[in-house]
């Protein structure tokens, strides 16, 4: 009570010029940003909390809290969109892919980094080349080129465009980070009788942590939201990823908002969880991606 | 470190998976593409050869550069609404400030949601009868103003791209920002002993240091809008009667709908093209190296 009392007494005293003209100044630009963050987060929220009503409250009742919590979509949006389904084919095909990707990349970078050979630096151009590939101009050729192999409505069929997808900038990421460790490491292990396999495995694997956590991350999120392989090389609605089955969920769904916003709020809150507990390396890969892509 | 007789094959086995799923799935591709453009091909008949003739039909058709039109129009969007909000809101944060943390969460945050996810949410958003944006105007008596949006050709292509920007402003935010606090503080220190104002300061000094960046973020922003197609399948699916199509939903439609796979692949062959000059000619206008 007390402080509030000598707060109010402080500024009903006349300020300076310079510090009213600074508070002025510091109010607008918490407006602006206050305002830049609801308009970021608000359609989010928005949906989230609409997600609990009734459709007839929706119809009413936008923009408040829900009187009372229909759980209801969820029932429908799980049942009718089969999200365990999704949710289980999105986690395999992701987590398969980012292993794979960041292991056959690394491996790949530890030679471009780290061994003197012929061609080397035109093999590097050449696989960083890939990140510059509209993968829209593939969709056609990858079709017919899965579909020759037979590997089409396969669980395991989109590993193969994310991993060569993702292996230009998975490459470049832990190439320019192996690069920077002192020459004598190597040397110091040979004259121990360590294998060129085992440099790898126990040394520079393990000094590459950071950037390797930049790269599981970055594919781990590029996997998961993709969704233009998805759509051409899967039919079977059994296989289908989260992003593609909801998409075609929502194309049955759209007199009923309220099961497809249930089913849109579940299919983000883990992507959210897992962002807000690992904001500074998603911030870092996602970044780090965008700008050496 | 020098390889020597037995490590030869070490290299092999190092580099070989990396290089044979990268040149099978992503570099033939592109080759088989130039392939099949020269082909008359329902994807399930015999082959025919016709020469250029997808490509005659193609730059004929103006549906297609309709789409194209589409397609520059969303770079151009972007990069005057991705670009300068981001930069402006950067500015804004790159001092002492409480929340710092809080606004930087919530800025990134509709970057790391899948583009599904936000089409969709934007489709509800824009929604004629019960969407927010109508709810917000008839609320505040602006009832005349609320539209069809996403469903009226004058304002489905400005619905799209606002959500495009609203989906990327938090990336170039975050790249503005980490930019910014690379400024020595030295820097900034000697501006203020001299006087300068805030608004010289960020005009002078602040914008010319992070140039470097800006100019790569404008690059990222035209690559990767150029590459739009998730968000306006999901949307509008390139309509009402094509005011939305983009190139790569044209030549979606035109394989896997009409089953014109040599004309989808003469698309695909020019939407490789249209991008690597269009970035490379930026990249030499704004004087960046090409790879």
């Amino acid at each position: 009570m007390e402080t509030t009392i000598k707060k109010t007494t402080q500024s009903a005293l006349p300020l300076p010029q310079s510090t009213r003209k600074l508070s002025v100044k510091n109010t607008l630009i918490y407006a602006v940003l206050i305002i830049f963050s609801v308009i970021n987060v608000y359609p989010i929220i928005w949906m989230i909390i609409n997600s609990f009503k009734s459709e007839k409250e929706f119809a009413v009742n936008q923009f408040g809290l829900p009187r009372t919590l229909v759980i209801d979509n969820y029932i429908e949006a799980w049942g009718t969109a089969n999200l365990g389904v999704l949710f289980k084919n999105s986690i395999f095909i992701c987590l398969l892919a980012t292993i794979l990707t960041v292991l056959i990349g690394a491996l790949a970078s530890y030679f471009l980094a780290r061994i003197e050979f012929k061609f080397k630096n035109a093999l590097y151009t050449f696989f960083i080349f890939g990140m510059l590939i509209p993968i829209h101009a593939t969709l056609v050729p990858m079709f017919i080129l899965l579909k020759n192999l037979g590997l089409l409505n396969n669980p395991i069929t989109l590993l193969f465009p994310y991993i060569a997808f993702h292996l230009p900038i998975t490459i470049f990421i832990l190439t320019s980070f192996m690069k920077a460790f002192p020459k004598d490491i190597e040397e110091s292990a040979i004259i121990d009788g360590c294998g060129i396999f085992r440099i790898f495995w126990s040394i520079i694997l393990p000094m590459s942590r950071p950037a390797l956590a930049t790269v599981i991350i970055l594919n781990f999120i590029y996997n998961w939201n993709e969704f233009s392989f998805a759509l051409v090389l899967l039919n079977d609605p059994a296989l289908q990823t989260l992003p593609l089955g909801l998409a075609s969920f929502a194309g049955q769904f759209t007199v009923n908002y309220g099961a497809q916003m249930a089913g849109l709020t579940m299919s983000m809150i883990p992507i959210i969880i897992f962002y807000l507990f690992l904001e500074k390396e998603i911030v870092n890969g996602m970044t780090a991606g965008a700008v050496k892509g | 470190m020098q390889l020597t007789g037995k490590s030869k094959a070490a290299l092999i086995i190092g580099l070989l998976p990396a290089f044979l799923i990268y040149t099978v799935f992503a570099i033939y591709p592109i080759i088989q593409s130039f392939y099949y453009s020269f082909m008359e091909w329902d994807g399930f008949s015999e082959m025919e050869f016709i020469g250029l003739q997808n490509f005659e039909n193609l730059f004929q058709d103006p549906l297609f550069w309709n789409s194209v039109g589409n397609n520059i129009f969303v770079v151009i969007a972007s990069v005057f609404g991705q670009i300068p909000i981001a930069l402006f809101i950067a500015l804004l944060l790159n001092r002492k400030i409480k929340g710092l943390k809080i606004f930087r969460t919530i800025g990134f945050l509709p970057v790391v949601l899948s583009t599904v996810v936000i089409s969709l949410t934007w489709s509800l958003i824009y929604n004629t009868k019960d969407g927010m944006i109508n709810e917000i105007l008839r609320a505040v008596g602006l009832d005349f103003l609320a539209q069809n949006w996403l469903g009226d050709t004058k304002w489905s292509m400005v619905a799209v791209c606002i959500t495009v920007i609203w989906q990327f402003v938090g990336l170039y935010l975050i790249i503005f920002l980490a930019a910014l606090q690379n400024i020595p503080e030295e820097v900034m220190e000697a501006a203020k002993m001299d006087g300068a104002s805030e608004w010289v300061t960020t005009w002078k000094i602040t914008i010319p240091m992070i140039w470097d960046t800006v100019i790569v973020a404008i690059i990222l922003c035209i690559s990767g809008s150029l590459r739009t197609f998730d968000l306006i399948y999901v949307m509008t699916h390139g309509g009402p009667s094509h005011s939305t199509d983009v190139m790569a939903l044209y030549m979606f439609n035109e394989t896997f709908s009409n089953l014109q796979y040599g004309y989808g692949s003469a698309v695909s062959v020019f939407i490789f093209f249209f991008s690597l000059i269009l970035i490379g000619i930026v990249k030499k206008v704004l004087g960046q190296k090409f790879i």
